[in-house]
């Protein structure tokens, strides 16, 4: 199986295996070639993983270093004057009046920028429901349609935030507003980690509709701790 | 990795791994004003090659700490011939102008032009995975993440208010895909010697 091969590929890494597992695994690893290899890039996205996020502070730091000295080094010789043409000011008029088309004609966001969902991991946790997995692989595969009946069948033995708001995506994915708005008010009244996203999710239901007020009016109640909440900066800005 | 011996330049990219000021002023007063007359007289400004230099020691930057650069060969050659090519490869997506950066390394000797080609192939590995990262769902990028800024998995568990067990096998797997996509990737078979 491939899942039990990656978690023995991170137990040997992490020192956890006993004796004889290891040396096992080691023994398997000089047999097999491809297995090797796998294992060679497991270790190598490690590597990356580390210097992706473990450095990300310093990386900062030396870019934002970097740029001042650059500036440092490049700004003396900056000091050339340049003389403007006619034809110049004509380009800048233009420009000026282009700006002002496009500040005065400002269009509105569109559902389609911002319905972007998380895949959902619905099946990792231990018992594995056939509609549940049903359900996962077609929303990941974005056919909602699909996804909606199994979601159901699973929401009446089990209810969760999580699956319900999967649903609720699924619902307004496949223009079933009203339903999905329920779904997510459902979601709102509780106190799961799923409370912001629904209600995120509403404000996106009316965008949908093109109700611009609502979708302004609902995105403003979202505490901004929210950990998508750059989206909902955005898209307040675009509303504006 | 080259097991030649260390070149006595290493210091430099040792100073750019540790963010250390005076050595990357020294960076550009020493080898920097070859690469501005460079790009400048290959129909790039001045704002350009700031641009390229920039880009250019970023790229040493992560790849010293990733712990992936021994400087064989001097820096000075290496620099240059790193801001060069990447200059080139600009000018060949930006214009429609035929340019040829095909015997850049006949001319340049060998350590160098191996030193450079491990540089360019580290950081092909490095977009490819970034490209890969972004195609992981959300939960997964969230876990590894994690995984890969605090310093243990129970504090991961404790941040994402789920258990330790949950943690550590989404981590496995997410790693394992990721590992299973660039291993799928074509490109990686031919960058992998």
């Amino acid at each position: 199986m491939k899942e039990e091969k990656y978690i023995l590929f991170d137990q040997y890494l992490q020192g956890e295996l006993t004796d004889e597992a290891r040396l096992d695994f080691e023994k398997k690893l000089s047999e097999n070639h491809e297995l090797a290899s796998e294992f060679e890039t497991f270790k190598e996205v490690q590597i990356q993983l580390e210097t992706k996020f473990d450095f990300a502070a310093d990386r900062d730091a030396f870019t934002a270093n970097l740029k001042t000295i650059s500036k440092e080094h490049f700004e003396p010789e900056k000091t050339k004057v340049i003389s403007i043409k006619p034809w110049m000011y004509m380009i800048a008029a233009s420009v000026v009046l282009l700006l002002g088309l496009f500040l005065f004609n400002p269009s509105k966001p569109g559902f389609e920028e911002y319905n972007q969902y998380e895949n959902a991991y619905l099946t990792e946790r231990g018992t594995v429901s056939e509609n549940l997995k049903q359900a996962e692989t077609a929303f990941n595969a974005k056919d909602y349609k699909a996804a909606i009946p199994f979601f159901e069948t699973v929401l009446k033995e089990n209810k969760s935030a999580e699956i319900q708001y999967f649903y609720g995506v699924s619902l307004l994915e496949d223009n079933q507003i009203q339903k999905a708005e329920t779904v997510f008010n459902e979601i709102k009244s509780g106190n799961s980690i799923y409370k912001n996203k629904a209600i995120y999710a509403l404000a996106l239901a009316k965008l949908k509709q093109k109700d611009y007020q609502s979708c302004k009016e609902i995105l403003l109640t979202i505490p901004s701790d929210y950990e998508h909440y750059d989206k909902v900066h955005e898209l307040l800005d675009k509303l504006d | 990795m080259a097991k030649n011996t260390v070149h006595p330049d290493q210091y430099l990219i040792e100073g750019l791994a540790n963010n250390d000021s005076a050595i990357i002023r020294s960076i550009y007063k020493k080898f920097v004003p070859k690469v501005v007359s460079y790009i400048r007289n290959n129909s790039g400004d001045e704002d350009q090659a700031q641009d390229v230099v920039q880009e250019i020691m970023i790229l040493l930057f992560n790849q010293a700490k990733a712990k992936q650069l021994q400087l064989t060969c001097p820096f000075d050659a290496y620099f240059f011939l790193l801001c060069k090519r990447k200059w080139l490869n600009e000018l060949k997506k930006t214009s429609n102008k035929a340019v040829t950066i095909s015997d850049d390394f006949t001319s340049t000797n060998e350590p160098t032009a191996e030193m450079v080609s491990q540089t360019e192939v580290f950081e092909e590995k490095q977009q490819l995975f970034d490209a890969m990262f972004q195609r992981l769902g959300e939960k997964c990028q969230e876990v590894l993440k994690w995984s890969f800024t605090l310093k243990s998995m129970e504090e991961v568990a404790e941040k994402l208010n789920v258990t330790y067990g949950y943690v550590r096998k989404k981590k496995s797997l997410c790693t394992g895909q990721l590992t299973q996509w660039i291993q799928e990737h074509s490109s990686f078979k031919s960058l992998k010697k």
